[in-house]
């Protein structure tokens, strides 16, 4: 059995809303399978009960698990504010404090449509500490359409709504049409490329800290384990690693240690190991 | 904890309503400026901790309300929130710079809404789960 | 292009489209072209936009699409029937947030008036509105500037 027409369309025009993916009609079959898990844990009958639940309640806790179940691109501003609270509090004022040349580099290895990098560098923007330093910001994804509209730094108005404080909106962005625009200067800081994690990283030095979010979490174990060792090599020995709130090194490369930063945490190279990364 | 929304638009109010209340909210309803200020004065000390703030409404407009609010030092602690579809740049700096403490922009989605209150410390954190 | 010096029916589709997809949870598919869009009876919704271009927005619509588009704001389900000073109101706040997206894209100061909504008996030109479709039945929408030197 798959999904009918009225939820499949109740579906479709949330995600759309939400994510700004489109699931064309024909994806009946996508949409059924990725939330019968929910459907069941909500004690519904099908995916049909589960959707016209969800459709007079309108539960935004319940709207936000069929939208990340359905798309693979999920991120929005300052993602979890946690993260980017340590950055601005703990781990930039840290970095400021050892890096004698004034420039601290920071990959996205996972950057989806640019929340996360624009996010990043607003926040050094925001730190006392790194003011007058130069960021060097380095955003890659696997999704060709994702670094497209990264780079074009394009929003639609329900994208801005979503996590954004009113403030950083005016000052880094300008209306275009009905949605907004990342400001010129913001987006010149960031290079975009094509980079996909499970293949062997291309030359690219060290980072200070690396942003890989919500993407371990689509990999098994051997995967993980192989792109966690592989981060190792590209971050410095003192730098930072940031995952995603549901991702732990824990049980999958035991070199990491989870440090706590402020009310998030970050994973740092344990100290025995850094002199064994070449 | 409870939330005054002011709206002309009786669905808006119940819309905006819904979605408070399933963040632990009790709601108080105006349906202009005007009305808003007088649901505050019969409130005594016990004040909304949030307004949830229509730009465009008759009698008294959204940013006229603030701009009162804001005048009444006994009313400092509330937190004002605009909600509305006027979306230009300067309007949001000028609501801003009249004391609103953060702008939302309809069209908007029930999670645009949770997460503007998780900007404003106003989720219990259980609520505004981190995943 | 940034902003637009007024509106069009691309840019009030767009409009349409968002606030539909994010309020009322339906895709706003343009009418199709060989089918007649008719109306009898309903609701027509307008709002005025005033600045360096001025005009209004009409929504007009059956009353039965009116009640449904109502009950889809208030997320109400399909047993509910929505009373009819609610119906305008919600018809209403949706002409609003379109009037006031399309607004935001035009350049300049530029001002929103209150929406209203009244029952309407004649049928919106085809030609001038753009006509989407709300579960298999038209919507009008249309874009009427000022006459000239008014
Ligand atoms: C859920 S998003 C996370 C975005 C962002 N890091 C955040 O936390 O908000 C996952 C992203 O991972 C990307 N991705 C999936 N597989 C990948 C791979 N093998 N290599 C690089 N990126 C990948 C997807 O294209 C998508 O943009």
């Amino acid at each position: 059995m798959t999904i009918g027409h009225e939820a499949f369309t109740f579906v479709r025009e949330l995600v759309r809303a939400e994510s700004a993916i489109v699931l064309e009609p024909g994806k009946e079959y996508l949409v059924e399978s990725r939330l019968v898990p929910l459907a069941r844990q909500g004690g519904h009958k099908d995916v049909d009960a589960f959707v016209a639940e969800l459709s007079t309640r309108r539960n935004p806790a319940a709207m936000r698990l069929v939208v990340e179940a359905l798309t693979t691109n999920e991120t929005s501003w300052f993602r979890d504010t946690d993260p980017f609270t340590a950055l601005r509090q703990t781990v930039f004022p840290a970095l400021a404090k050892t890096r004698s040349k004034r420039e601290i580099r920071v990959w996205a290895a996972a950057c989806s449509s640019g929340q996360e990098p624009y996010s990043i560098l607003m926040t050094a923007q925001d730190t006392p500490e790194l003011s007058g330093w130069k960021v060097d910001m380095l955003a890659t994804d696997l999704s060709l359409e994702m670094l497209e509209r990264a780079r074009k730094g394009e929003y639609s108005q329900l994208e801005v709504n979503r996590g954004l404080p009113a403030t950083t909106l005016v000052r880094h962005f300008e209306r275009l049409g009905l949605g907004w625009r990342i400001s010129p200067a913001l987006a010149a800081q960031v290079q975009f490329r094509q980079l996909n994690l499970m293949r062997p990283f291309p030359a690219m030095g060290k980072f200070d800290v690396i942003f890989l979010r919500n993407v371990l979490i689509y990999f098994d174990l051997a995967t993980k384990r192989d792109i966690l060792r592989r981060v190792r090599q590209v971050l410095a020995p003192d730098g930072h690693l940031f995952l995603g709130a549901a991702e732990m090194t824990m049980g999958v490369d035991d070199a990491w240690e989870r440090v706590p930063a402020g009310r998030s945490s970050v994973y740092r190279i344990r100290e025995e190991q850094r002199t064994c990364v070449p | 904890m409870r939330a005054l929304i002011v709206d002309d638009s009786r669905a808006m109010r119940r819309i905006v309503g819904r979605i408070l209340v399933d963040a632990g909210f009790e709601i108080l309803e105006a349906g202009d400026g005007q009305e808003a200020l007088d649901v505050l004065a019969a409130q005594g000390g016990d004040l909304p901790v949030l307004a949830c703030v229509d730009w465009n409404m008759p009698v008294m407009d959204g940013l006229t309300f603030i701009t009162q609010v804001r005048k009444q030092v006994e009313w400092r602690s509330i937190t004002l929130m605009m909600v509305t579809t006027e979306s230009e740049q300067d309007r949001i700096v000028r609501a801003l710079a009249a004391g609103a403490h953060e702008y939302l922009i309809k069209p908007f989605t029930g999670d645009a809404l949770v997460e503007k209150l998780d900007l404003l410390g106003l989720l219990p954190t259980t609520v505004g789960d981190h995943s | 292009m940034t902003l637009y010096s007024a509106p069009d029916q691309a840019l009030l589709h767009a409009a349409v489209e968002q606030v539909w997809g994010s309020m009322l949870f339906e895709a706003a598919d343009p009418w199709p072209a060989d089918v007649p869009a008719d109306f009898e009876t309903g609701l027509q919704a307008h709002i005025e936009i005033r600045g360096g271009w001025n005009g209004r927005l009409l929504l007009t619509c059956n009353s039965d699409v009116a009640a449904q588009i109502a009950a889809a704001l208030l997320g109400m389900g399909p047993d509910e029937t929505v009373d009819e000073l609610d119906v305008h109101d919600a018809v209403g706040e949706v002409l609003n947030v379109v009037g006031g997206s399309v607004k935001g894209a035009i350049d300049g100061a530029m001002t929103l008036g209150l929406p209203g909504v009244r029952a309407s008996a004649s049928p919106p030109s085809s030609e001038e509105s753009l006509v989407v479709s709300w579960r298999g039945s038209p919507v009008h929408v249309q874009i009427v500037p000022d006459a000239e030197g008014l």
